[in-house]
């Protein structure tokens, strides 16, 4: 009788041990799996993430803080002076995906009717511009607080177009598509009323409404009309120039700029700060990791615990079953005896043992690649519901940073992957049963049969 | 013509503890030996060098005349002994017929119908036989080896006396009938009387060899 034939029967006939040994296999293959499913899926995401969503650092003006004669505390907020030739400087320092500069200005609109705000009147129906190259990279809607419904966003190559919010729009029955003529305003105030200082207009411009935008935060603030958040409009940069609220190439809000990998984001902001072109004493840096550095501890946390239990799980489990095995080779004694009295070979002898557990492994394996999959769902569901992030790519500055990468694709283990994780645990199953079978194989035939008798 | 001898055989455990000296004996074909002799005077030892299951300290054990060391003692496990053992030693996850195919390399079947087992009785489960059936397997998987010598270490020990004495008569038959050479260990005087010849073992020295109705006192 050949060894295979043997495997096959002691499987068949010895079904609780078989099973003992299916459950053991299957549990820690199920295991292993999703273990590494989620190191791979937490270290896959944290570098999904950095590439992904980037990370931003923003030149803006200093403020100056003074104290005046009646001792009251005065801020002046100075404004950004960075021309097109200094922002290609800042682009050579490398691994900046865009740039964003900011220009804010003050619009009204022909029959154009801005939400009221603390003592509105005709003179101050007006509401605040921002002027930009990319609207989906503003930091209203990099951080949540406003979020495009409707239309699409702006991008560095539309001309004339902007974004309205939805209060906005309902107020003057606007929507995507519809074209308004804008003209430059400025606010100022005469004997405690709001007034328009420009009160010859000389520049218009006819823009397309681009997209409609929500805000997601309240606003409940007593301000002038062209300082609340609804009134707020995005427009092309070229909106402001052709209204003479800025100069061509010359950026006076805040220039921001993206880079890939928010690792690399103190290093470049460094490097951008020794730039002798651009007056530091006027400027600084704010730098924004979307929030990268809390995901990344929260992901560096759990790759951490999962590296621990898997090193444990791992180590118990070999433990647990080389002794399992020990067990069962303590009860084949007799068995590994009659068949050495019978000419057998030591080499075949193991070669059964081994082909009887490799079987029911291998069986076991494939059984749990099935089941990884409920399981993969359940932590899908609870490790990483919250850490989806938003690509951040051309298409998605268009349409709004909404898609998002499921989670459950990074916890998916590849096929050589899963392969490899199952060869390993093959070896050590192998190992296992030449660790539990080397006491009986140590010993001459006669000491066998004689632990027998 | 002897098919198996031992000359001049020692063994001995641990340096000092010797428990065969200098045993020289001829085994025939077509004979049945009974080895006899108090516990612990070397029977079961004496029975393992002559089946390959240890080797000897000192001397020699020819099979047709051949060193059993030359070739190597699992070819000689294989191919010329085969062993009968008190608790019967079958393996308890296969059938009769899967036991004898073990080792087999004639039929099965037939082997277990001519030792009184039938079709059903060869196609269950070992441990579901009697213990005078479960013997009567495991001299099936000897016979079914078709090795020229048969090694018995106190075949009947576990089995009543109506059992022992039909398990005594198939040994016989396969001496007589079927030409082998078989080897017995064994307590048993009725056991022994059924022998051709008696070897007799005291401290590890073959004392003397007799022929059938000796006593074995």
């Amino acid at each position: 009788m050949k060894y295979t034939q043997r495997a096959m029967l002691y499987i068949s006939r010895k079904k609780g041990k078989t099973l003992s040994l299916f459950l053991v296999i299957f549990t820690v293959a199920v295991f292993l799996i999703s273990c590494f499913g989620v190191l791979n899926a937490s270290e896959r995401l944290s570098k999904d993430i950095r590439t992904s969503v980037g990370a931003a650092f923003y030149i803006r003006a200093k403020t100056e803080v003074s104290t005046n004669r009646n001792g009251e505390t005065e801020v002046k907020e100075n404004s950004v002076n960075i021309t097109q030739k200094q922002i290609d400087e800042i682009m050579l320092t490398g691994e900046i995906k865009y740039w964003n500069p900011i220009n804010y200005g003050m619009v009204k609109g022909d029959k154009l009717q801005f939400i009221p705000g603390d003592k509105h009147t005709e003179e101050s129906n007006m509401g605040k511009v921002t002027g930009l190259r990319l609207s989906a990279l503003a930091p209203d809607f990099t951080d949540g607080a406003a979020v495009l419904t409707e239309g699409k966003h702006i991008t560095a190559a539309d001309s004339g177009k902007i974004l309205i919010s939805e209060g906005l729009a309902n107020n003057n029955r606007l929507s995507v598509g519809d074209k308004l003529t804008l003209t430059h305003a400025k606010l100022g105030k005469s004997d405690g009323e709001y007034i328009d200082e420009i009160s010859v207009k000389t520049a218009y411009v006819q823009v397309e409404i681009s997209g409609i935008y929500k805000l997601n935060i309240g606003d409940n603030a007593v301000k002038p009309t062209p300082s609340v958040a609804e009134n707020g409009i995005y427009a092309s940069l070229d909106v402001l120039d052709k209204l003479e609220e800025s100069e061509k190439g010359v950026y006076t809000g805040e220039v921001d700029f993206y880079i890939t990998d928010p690792a690399k984001l103190d290093d470049l902001t460094r490097n951008v700060q020794l730039l002798d072109s651009i007056d530091w004493t006027a400027h600084f840096i704010r730098t924004n990791d979307f929030q990268y550095s809390k995901i990344a501890d929260r992901l560096i946390s759990l790759g951490d615990l999962v590296k621990i239990l898997l090193v444990a799980v791992s180590s118990v489990s070999a433990v647990f079953l080389t002794l399992l095995l020990t067990m069962r080779m303590r009860g084949r004694m007799q068995e590994a005896g009659v068949l050495l009295a019978a000419g057998i070979s030591k080499g075949d002898i193991m070669a059964g043992f081994l082909l009887e557990v490799l079987s029911v492994a291998i069986f076991a394996m494939l059984l749990s690649y099935a089941a990884s999959f409920g399981v993969i769902g359940f932590l899908e569901h609870n490790l990483f519901g919250g850490l989806q992030p938003n690509l951040l790519n051309d298409e998605t500055l268009s349409a709004g940073i909404k898609s998002s990468v499921r989670a459950e694709n990074y916890l998916k283990l590849n096929a050589m992957e899963t392969l490899l994780i199952y060869v390993c645990q093959l070896i050590v199953t192998a190992a296992s049963v030449f660790a539990s079978s080397i006491m009986i194989m140590r010993l001459k035939p006669k000491e066998i049969l004689s632990k027998m008798a | 013509m002897s098919i198996i001898k031992t000359c001049n055989v020692k063994y001995s455990y641990e340096e000092n503890k010797t428990v065969l000296k200098n045993v020289s004996a001829e085994f025939e074909t077509g004979k049945i030996y009974a080895i006899v002799g108090p516990s612990g005077c070397g029977k079961t030892t004496l029975l393992s060098l002559l089946g390959g299951l240890d080797s000897p300290s000192g001397g020699q054990i020819l099979f047709k005349g051949e060193d059993i060391e030359k070739n190597g003692l699992a070819r000689h496990r294989q191919n010329n002994v085969s062993f009968i053992f008190q608790n019967y030693n079958l393996i308890d996850y296969m059938t009769p017929i899967e036991n004898v195919t073990l080792t087999s390399k004639l039929q099965p079947l037939p082997i277990l119908e001519r030792l009184g087992l039938t079709k059903e009785e060869a196609k269950r489960n070992v441990l579901k036989l009697s213990g005078g059936q479960q013997q009567r397997v495991a001299i099936a998987r000897a016979l079914a080896s078709d090795a020229g010598v048969i090694l018995a270490d106190e075949p009947t020990g576990n089995l009543d006396e109506d059992t022992a004495i039909e398990i005594a008569a198939i040994l016989k038959e396969c001496a007589h009938q079927m030409n082998k050479c078989v080897i017995i260990v064994t307590h048993s005087n009725d056991l022994a009387n059924q022998a051709d010849v008696i070897l007799k073992l005291r401290k590890g020295e073959l004392q003397a060899a007799n022929t059938r109705d000796t006593s074995i006192n």
